[in-house]
């Protein structure tokens, strides 16, 4: 019936006996003139051009108010346009930024001296005085309660400004870890003429930073091209134009760094990482950074109450056999709630993964073989590299103890209504973000009972973690944080399981600075 | 034939405002009753269950629900879908900026579906109980079972990577300033007469709009080739032969007319398909439309936000509905009494 329909197999031919195209060439030949049309993209593809870098990047800024959120993913784009008070150097010592000197003017670290540089202009030409610091950091705290800024130096009561370099900040309790707060999240200095003339709408329209690079152009979920601002008090960088190409699918990242339209991409999937350092052209590092992959545990649920089943639980996880098997042995094990180098790390102790102990912790809490104990481990998928796949693995390295858990996956929206509860279902596969490596980061917060996503709720502690948060004594301070590293880690209120991992690929004629924090700042990076 | 339209356009209309009152109704219950904390990114680490109390009494989430949506239906019928907790904007600036983006890639991907799916489909019905059909129907049901996001992926590797000869990130190469004016990019540049720059915009289009098209272009395909088939046993097909008409002139000029009745309705029913799958297909090529808005909403729990983009995919989506009716009666002579 359909034979009819079938097409001439032949093409017809003009009057001067020339065969004419058919329909199937004219369309290829248009192809072809279309994707010719497109080659110098590839030619421009594979050059480098060392007055520009591109960047493939896996967040976008929500809002250009650095005041306002602490997303830690971010920082690095609100560092560029900002820069920051003071900042973490690679080795995570903090270091002098716009601020170059600060000291205690009393032994009770309630009053903090900080001298700001003087050369510092903003990019609309104005100069960054004591009085933008105060507004920063201070005073739209007070204005503004959505501000996060307010929260994260909640016990900044006022800036007493003495210059327009010389300021103090009073604190309205002993506040000794108050400079890290300077170089870390939504510390940063905005103009305070040019936010009050502009409000925050037009701010997040137009910001002006003081930072190494201006905003140019941002296409929101896209892209955000920064310029060099010549008026830099570091110099100008060396790099010109720094454009952040925002691709959230780590697919994506993979294809801009490997097809060359990217100069530099950050968290990749390890196995995309280990199969592009065959690739010419490009340098790839794995490297471990100061976040900690952890279990968080609710002790209102049965039976993470029960002493027994934690240790269970902790003794049975083979912490490097998870190393090898998801993050190329890169991420370090932990033993405590602190990644080597930092301060309040415990070299000296180590909790060794050991099967028959659990076995025998087990047993002592009335579990075994013919009697496992179940509960619902809680994972994300997809918020830290290879999250869901290390909760599968520690559910399978339970069940040979005999642990049955039952895997759920959430998402962090849910975790924080949760936790925010006491209605976490169980224990949380976690990844804890800390810039400063400073252990009231660590374990101050995790085991603050007070905290509406802490999971380990023992009042208990709140008293002693208050104690450790307005002890000026730094060797005090950095004992307790240990004791209590220690001692949690050991009664297993949460597990620490490794070390966090970031990726990164990018040319080879590139030279990135890598930061411990896992920062990534285009003025610490330059072309060989 | 202007009356009818005007008929169809009204009825959509007034059925309109109650599909949206609902359609508001539910979405809003469903995001507020979801075990979620839109404050989630509001705080730092520090703050305690009183901190999150009181941002929540001044965001207004310590009301009831049914007083909550009072206040955003209000605030909506007077233009004012609220401030978004993550980008601190005004949700309809976000979307506005937002939206000729994502329409702008769904009807290339809709233009690009069409060209691929009438020969296609054409192509799968000339091919109707001959030897090579076994193939047509494979490559048809292999087409239909790769997703959009997963063209995507393929896209990109093929013309991005291993020949990379097409751009796959954003919507213009950095070196264009889009004018802006309405929003629609290859609109403006052509307006402003900025051909480099249509140039840039139109190959960064190709891939995502691809994407889509690969998608949903086999679905057309079916529905072509089953009322095609359909339509080849009706007696005007046998009336035409007896007049002498070429079978390729029955074929494209009545038969493909009659055939486009229900393909055209199913195009619009799947329409919205569309708009689904750009959500990937935006995020994953750094496309900045409604759906990459609409992923970064979800992410962070941004209740007035998702509010808003479910409001608009349901405006959009009663648009294609009278479009698509209007079209029908247009098509269809017989509708036109109704």
């Amino acid at each position: 019936m359909t034979d009819e329909f079938e097409l001439a197999a032949s093409s017809p031919r003009d009057r001067r006996g020339w065969r004419m195209p058919d329909r199937r060439q004219i369309l290829l030949g248009a192809v072809s003139m279309g994707l010719g049309a497109l080659a110098p993209l590839r030619a421009r593809a594979e050059g480098t051009d060392k007055s520009t870098l591109s960047i493939a990047f896996p967040v976008d800024v929500p809002t250009w108010d650095p005041n306002a959120l602490s997303i830690p993913g971010i920082q690095n784009l609100y560092a560029t346009v900002f820069d920051s008070p003071l900042r973490y150097s690679p080795d995570l010592t903090l270091s002098a930024r716009q601020i170059t000197e600060w000291k205690w003017a009393d032994d009770k670290a309630t009053r903090l001296e900080i001298t700001l540089r003087d050369d510092i202009l903003f990019h609309d030409g104005s100069r960054m005085t004591m009085e933008d610091v105060k507004f920063s950091l201070s005073d739209r705290a007070k204005a503004d309660k959505k501000l996060v800024v307010g929260g994260m130096l909640n016990t900044v009561s006022d800036i007493e400004v003495i210059s327009p370099t010389k300021a103090v900040m009073q604190f309205s309790r002993p506040t000794p870890t108050a400079p890290i707060y300077l170089a870390f999240l939504t510390a940063y200095v905005v103009p305070k003429a040019y936010m009050q003339q502009v409000g925050p709408e037009g701010f997040n329209a137009k910001p002006i930073g003081a930072g190494p690079y201006r905003m140019v152009e941002h296409q929101r979920g896209s892209r955000i091209t920064l310029e060099a601002f010549d008026k830099y008090w570091g110099g100008v960088p060396l790099i010109k134009q720094v454009i952040f190409e925002i691709a959230a699918e780590a697919s994506a990242r993979v294809a801009l760094v490997e097809s060359g339209r990217a100069g530099f991409a950050s968290q990749l999937p390890v196995r995309e990482v280990q199969r592009l350092a065959q690739k010419p052209g490009l340098v790839t590092k794995i490297y471990p950074f100061s976040e900690v992959y952890m279990l968080r545990i609710p002790n209102y649920v049965p039976p993470m109450d029960n002493d027994h089943v934690r240790a269970a639980m902790h003794l049975s996880i083979d912490t490097g056999a998870l190393s090898k098997a998801f993050y190329a042995g890169v991420a370090k094990p932990l033993s405590v709630m602190a990644p080597d180098g930092t301060p309040s790390n415990v070299p000296d102790f180590k909790f060794a993964f050991d099967k028959a102990k659990a076995i025998a912790e087990l047993k002592e809490a009335g579990y075994g073989p013919d009697k496992p104990v179940s509960f619902t481990l809680l994972s994300t998928n997809g918020v830290f590299p290879n999250d869901y796949d290390m909760a599968r693995a520690i559910a399978q390295m339970w069940k040979a103890v005999g642990i049955n858990a039952t895997i759920e996956e959430t998402t962090v929206a849910k975790l924080i209504d949760a936790a925010q509860n006491s209605k976490l279902a169980g224990p949380v596969v976690y990844s804890w973000a800390n810039g400063t490596g400073d252990p009231e980061n660590y374990a101050g917060r995790i085991f603050d009972p007070r905290l509406r996503f802490s999971a380990w709720k023992d009042m208990s502690l709140s008293a002693r973690i208050d104690k450790l948060m307005t002890e000026v004594n730094e060797q005090e301070r950095i004992a307790g944080y240990k004791a209590l590293n220690v001692e949690s880690s050991e009664k297993s209120w949460a597990i620490p399981l490794l070390q966090g991992i970031t990726t990164v690929a990018y040319s080879a004629a590139l030279e990135p600075t890598l930061f411990d924090n896992g920062y990534v700042l285009p003025v610490e990076m330059k072309y060989k | 034939m202007l009356q009818v339209i005007s008929a169809i356009v009204v009825r959509r209309l007034l059925l309109a405002v109650p599909t949206l009152l609902l359609l508001s109704l539910v979405v809003f219950f469903v995001l507020r009753i979801l075990p979620a904390d839109p404050l989630g990114m509001l705080l730092p680490a520090s703050a305690t269950p009183a901190d999150a109390a009181a941002l929540r009494q001044q965001l207004g989430f310590d009301k009831p629900i049914p007083q909550q949506f009072l206040i955003w239906l209000w605030a909506a019928i007077n233009g004012n879908l609220g401030i978004s907790l993550n980008f601190r904007q005004p949700v309809s600036q976000l979307m506005m900026a937002a939206l000729p983006a994502t329409l702008e890639l769904s009807f290339a991907g809709l233009i690009l579906a069409l060209l691929i799916s009438i020969p296609g489909g054409v192509l799968a019905f000339v091919l109707y109980q001959r030897k090579r059909e076994a193939a047509a129907d494979l490559t048809v049901a292999l087409m239909q079972s790769i997703p959009s996001f997963l063209w995507s992926l393929l896209l990109i590797a093929a013309f991005g990577v291993l020949w990379p000869v097409l751009p796959f990130s954003g919507r213009a190469g950095p070196e264009v300033a889009l004018p802006g004016l309405t929003g629609f990019a290859l609109v403006d540049l052509l307006l402003t007469g900025q051909f480099r720059g249509l140039v840039s915009v139109a190959s960064h289009l190709v891939l995502p709009a691809l994407a889509l098209a690969l998608g949903f272009a086999p679905l057309v395909i079916r529905v072509l080739r089953s009322s095609l088939i359909e339509a080849a046993g009706e007696p005007y097909v046998e009336v035409a032969r007896l007049r002498g008409l070429s079978e390729s002139r029955i074929l494209w000029r009545h038969m493909l007319k009659n055939a486009a009745l229900p393909t055209i309705t199913m195009i619009g029913v799947q329409f919205g398909f569309l708009f689904g799958a750009a959500l990937l297909v935006e995020m994953i090529f750094g496309y900045p439309g409604i759906g990459n808005l609409m992923v970064q909403a979800v992410k962070g729990n941004d209740l007035p936000l998702i509010q808003g983009i479910a409001l608009i995919f349901c405006v959009l989506m009663l648009a294609i509905t009278v479009i698509i009716d209007v079209l029908y009666a247009v098509l269809n002579p017989r509708m036109r009494n109704l």
